[in-house]
């Protein structure tokens, strides 16, 4: 097998990469029709495989799950899981030849073994249906020419899935059909349907491609959504400590901290979340994170690069052929750093303190927010698939650092995400070094605000506030956030 | 007479723009046991988490513990909310996902959280044994916590109150949810503590109190007014009051389907080896007026998410909705759409950041929270029922800044608002005063003269619409008795 993206001729890359159209929600008015009293089989039931099968059940539609052999056995996890929710469980053997569509919701790793294992028991003209194109477009697995190839992939964790479902709303999905598998012209047709049967019409639906969805979501997860947050929280922490904050609140600053500044993201944009602070504190982040966006510019690009061409999933398959050395000693490593060895201390931090106290990480944040964009972009992906992977999810991986820290974080993402993050981890922080020297606790610990008379020259807060609500991805963001209504406050922890 | 244990003076609280206490005084001397009742809205609540301390408000509030006392010198508030957390310390729990099997278990289980607390407040766990056999709560000490229904958390809270036996123990509307015997063994349990010397505050609109209540209040306009112990059935004067029922509610539902609402074969549902409904057998024809009945565990509400399409063991059982056999291609919206729904786990799950406006309005979608835009008919209709239910003044305010009393009024209307085929009203009324759960079953009365369907499932005998003619008893998951109480004219 070889790199799939690597084998278009530049005008299909570009053609594929540029695929983007945000679903108007009358293109769903055909409900679950297309893959009605169809048998729809999900290999794998951990949180995604599950809750979207509640959810494609009790939208009327045929759901059953099949498992290894030795799974149903030894009445693992994915088996009681699907057992003790009435839904049928079989081997490959039993129920692959049934289905009209199979439902691949394993991790990355395993794809080549899975697909290559239930491939050949597939009927003639039946669908594979993945929520992540890594296998087709970075590994280059070749699928059977009479089977149709289609992505449905939900941007939030599987809980959510189920939880907004069932509330009557849904979480934002994005769809896709593989141009070199789609012989009968129906992918996008039952790729909608099932949209329909997880709730995703509801919150919003992005037409993307295989590659599209590839290789911007590889540069999201790199960069901003875990790399640049973990990099942060690190250098953050040590600062703290270096000059002598308690250690208790600054590890709780930077657990919580990220997720209460983020939400204002998610609620706003950038400009919601540089609101938050005062006038003079905003102009100062929006100074630093100018500098930080100069500084670590071309290692977003560097990333973009290796992801085009196809060299970081290169070196991530050696390792996973290496047994996963390097991905091991990295996460043992990430353990042992002193922001995840101190416990959050016992204090009461309101909402409002960890925007004052905290300037540095806002500064972080919309750096990498918007260098994901804009080097996601000037790679030739659109702006609504760079949006959703860097703005749109960047709240939803700092959840994972206020529940248990860093490592919890690497323990819910994928291992792909895992190995790019701690990949520019170790690139950014040494870049970092000099810039880090400069900052002092009124940035990072303490209030920015404390000591100052607040007054600001209207023409520089003015020219500030500019730049911040005119960038691209402010534009597309209040348009995509629209569409998408209903969002859930979270609680200050 | 002794130093007071609380004595306030001049007390002023306000929310929104909107005086809640003005001026209050109250002085609470170490051996008298207070009743406050007071129409929803009034401010007891609020008396209660600012005595406690859990709020604050302007004016004067001076405690003194009785230092020669073994009790614990603290103030105990039992919300009328319950709240519990995950194995992660977070809260963000679903509508319905109780039913929903995980191998992996996200709470604790009642038994490591009664050890937890006992921990933290220093208290002996044998001591604790007795409480929650007193309570019928001993068969739940190896549930998990997101396994238990709304009356069962309200029983958790009152054991660890109990256990505590603090100074002063202050419960907030401690009935709801609970069934007959409950609310019995309750004020058994209250009757004793009091008599160790805890002293009780009582907040509650119910008629049967424990015995050693002896001083009686009322809140009014702001202030508390001590009354007689036979003043307090007084006529509470309310916004929601008999009125013609809406004319869009006067016509009967369209029909849309043939056959019975409900068939149940031979049901069954269980988790792991643990059985919570056995062989049941149940049919609900078009029109009938049903009472559903059994004490708290006895499996009402798994019952009751079946027939809201919330529970995923429908699919393998021999059971039929509507005509549909489930599992047959109908979609959960299908049922939904049908039915008009209120439970105690409704309320708790539903959109706090909805205003009523939109809670309402999203009746016509079943969705919690509201995320279409009705048209100007449907507008029309909630605006008159918003009216009807005298919640016109709050439509633009959000859910979690209004009392339960009202939220609960709101959700009512949202109950209503599509004229549904089948109405499934369980413990509508937790919350609201007898006057207004008068009115609201004399509402359901007029409604179910159209041909509605209604399950009605209510813990007070005395409270119950008239329209009733038929009654299943549930007994440990099992049917133990179906009965016709009034013959069809």
């Amino acid at each position: 097998m070889s790199n799939y993206f690597n084998t278009l001729p530049l005008r299909e890359k570009l053609n594929q990469l540029g695929v983007c159209d945000f679903m108007d929600s009358s293109e769903f008015v055909d409900g679950v029709n297309a893959l009605k009293g169809k048998k729809l089989v999900i290999v794998g039931c951990g949180a995604q495989g599950l809750n979207q099968g509640l959810n494609l059940r009790d939208s009327g539609l045929d759901v059953s799950y099949t498992l290894r052999k030795e799974a149903i056995e030894g009445k693992r996890d994915s088996w009681k899981n699907a057992t003790e929710n009435s839904f049928t469980v079989g081997t490959y053997e039993e129920l692959i030849p049934t289905a009209d569509v199979v439902i691949n919701l394993t991790p990355d790793k395993q794809h080549t073994a899975v697909v290559n294992a239930i491939m050949p028991l597939m009927k003639q003209g039946a669908t594979l249906l993945y929520s992540h194109g890594f296998n087709i477009v970075e590994e280059g697995m070749q699928i059977r020419k009479d089977l149709s190839v289609i992505m449905v992939a939900p941007k939030c964790p599987g809980s959510e899935v189920r939880a907004e479902y069932v509330r009557g709303f849904g979480v934002p999905t994005l769809i896709a059909v593989h141009p070199e598998n789609d012989p009968e012209g129906k992918g996008l047709l039952q790729a909608k349907a099932y949209c329909v049967g997880t709730g995703g019409h509801k919150a919003g639906v992005l037409k993307s491609s295989f590659v599209a969805e590839v290789k911007s979501d590889l540069m999201g997860e790199q960069t901003i959504l875990c790399g640049l947050l973990q990099t942060g929280s690190i250098l953050s922490f040590d600062k703290m400590v270096e000059k002598g904050i308690d250690a208790g609140y600054a590890s709780k600053l930077v657990q919580y901290g990220v997720e209460v500044i983020t939400e204002a993201l998610k609620q706003g944009g950038i400009t919601a979340m540089m609101d938050r602070l005062s006038n003079v504190a905003k102009i100062k982040a929006f100074e630093i994170s100018e500098e930080l966006k100069d500084i670590m510019r071309p290692l977003f690009q560097k990333h973009q690069d290796d992801i085009m061409s196809g060299e970081f999933s290169r070196i991530m398959m050696v390792d996973w052929a290496n047994g996963d050395k390097n991905l091991l000693a990295w996460r043992a490593e990430t353990g042992e750093t002193a922001f995840e060895k101190t416990p959050a201390g016992n204090v009461k931090i309101g909402d409002q303190e960890y925007f004052d106290n905290y300037t540095l990480m806002v500064a972080f944040v919309r750096a990498g927010v918007e260098l994901a964009f804009e080097t996601m972009v000037q790679a030739g992906i659109k702006p609504e698939s760079a949006y959703y992977e860097s703005l749109h999810e960047t709240p939803l991986i700092a959840n994972t650092i206020a529940r248990k820290k860093l490592f919890e974080m690497n323990r819910v993402i994928s291992d792909t995400a895992e190995y790019g993050c701690y990949l520019f981890d170790q690139a950014c922080k040494p870049l970092l070094a000099d810039f880090m020297k400069k900052v002092d606790t009124d940035l990072v610990g303490k209030n920015f605000n404390e000591g100052k008379d607040g007054a600001v020259d209207n023409r520089a807060l003015i020219a500030v506030n500019e730049a911040i609500r005119s960038h691209e991805v402010e534009v597309i963001g209040a348009t995509l956030r629209k569409a998408m209504t209903a969002m859930k406050a979270i609680k200050t922890a | 007479m002794s130093n007071p244990v609380v004595h306030i003076t001049n007390l002023n609280l306000w929310y929104r723009q909107k005086a809640v206490l003005r001026d209050l005084n109250w002085i609470i001397y170490p051996s008298d046991n207070w009743l406050v009742c007071g129409e929803s809205g009034s401010g007891k609540t609020s008396l209660a988490k600012t005595i406690a301390g859990l709020i604050k408000a302007n004016g004067n509030i001076e405690i003194n513990f009785n230092p020669e006392a073994a009790l614990p010198p603290v103030i105990h508030y039992v919300a009328n909310w319950y709240q519990f957390k995950d194995l992660e310390g977070q809260s963000n729990f679903y509508y319905q996902q109780r039913y929903n099997k995980q191998s992996a278990e996200v709470t604790t289980t009642v038994r490591a959280e009664l050890e937890d607390y006992g921990k933290k407040q220093k208290l002996s766990f044998n001591d604790a044994l007795q409480t929650v056999k007193q309570l019928g709560f001993s068969d739940l000490l190896d549930s998990t916590l997101i396994q238990l229904s709304s009356g069962e958390h309200k029983k958790l809270q009152l054991v660890k109150a109990v256990w505590l036996a603090p100074q002063m123990l202050i419960l907030d509307q401690p009935y709801n949810g609970l069934d007959k015997q409950s609310r019995e063994n309750l004020n058994i349990l209250l009757n004793a503590v009091s008599a160790k010397g805890t002293q009780l505050i009582l907040i509650s609109n119910d008629v049967e109190i424990p015995s050693c209540m002896d001083r009686f209040a009322e809140i009014k306009n702001g202030k508390l007014i001590e009354i007689s112990a036979g003043e307090r059935i007084s006529n509470p004067t309310n916004d929601f009051t008999p009125k013609s029922i809406p004319v869009f509610l006067s016509e009967s539902p369209t029909p849309t389907f043939s056959g019975s609402v409900i068939k149940m074969t031979n049901v069954n549902i269980s988790y792991g080896d643990k059985r919570v409904l056995t062989n049941i057998n149940w049919i609900v024809e078009p029109g009938e007026k049903w009472l559903l009945q059994g004490s708290n565990g006895s499996g009402k509400s798994t019952l009751l998410s079946l027939v809201c399409g919330d529970h995923p063991q429908a699919y393998s059982n021999d059971f039929s909705l509507f005509g549909y056999k489930r599992g047959t291609g109908e979609s959960i919206w299908d049922i939904k759409r049908r039915i008009g729904l209120i439970s105690p786990e409704l309320h708790w799950y539903f959109d706090p950041s909805a205003t009523v406006w939109q809670s309402v309005a999203s009746g016509f979608y079943d969705s919690s929270g509201l995320f279409c835009e009705p048209g100007s008919t449907r507008s029309g209709q909630v605006n008159e029922l918003l009216e009807y239910f005298g919640l016109r003044e709050h439509s633009k305010v959000l859910m979690n800044e209004l009392p339960l009393g009202k939220q609960r009024l709101a959700l009512l209307a949202r109950t209503l608002i599509k004229n549904p085929e089948l109405l499934i009203l369980d413990e509508p009324c937790q919350g609201l005063d007898q006057q207004q759960t008068q009115h609201f079953n004399r509402l359901v009365d007029g409604l179910c003269k159209n041909g509605t369907t209604l399950i009605y499932v209510g813990h007070f005998e005395s409270q119950l619409p008239d329209c009733i003619e038929k009654k299943i008893l549930l007994e440990n998951g099992a049917v133990k008795s179906a009965e016709i109480l009034l013959e069809r004219a």
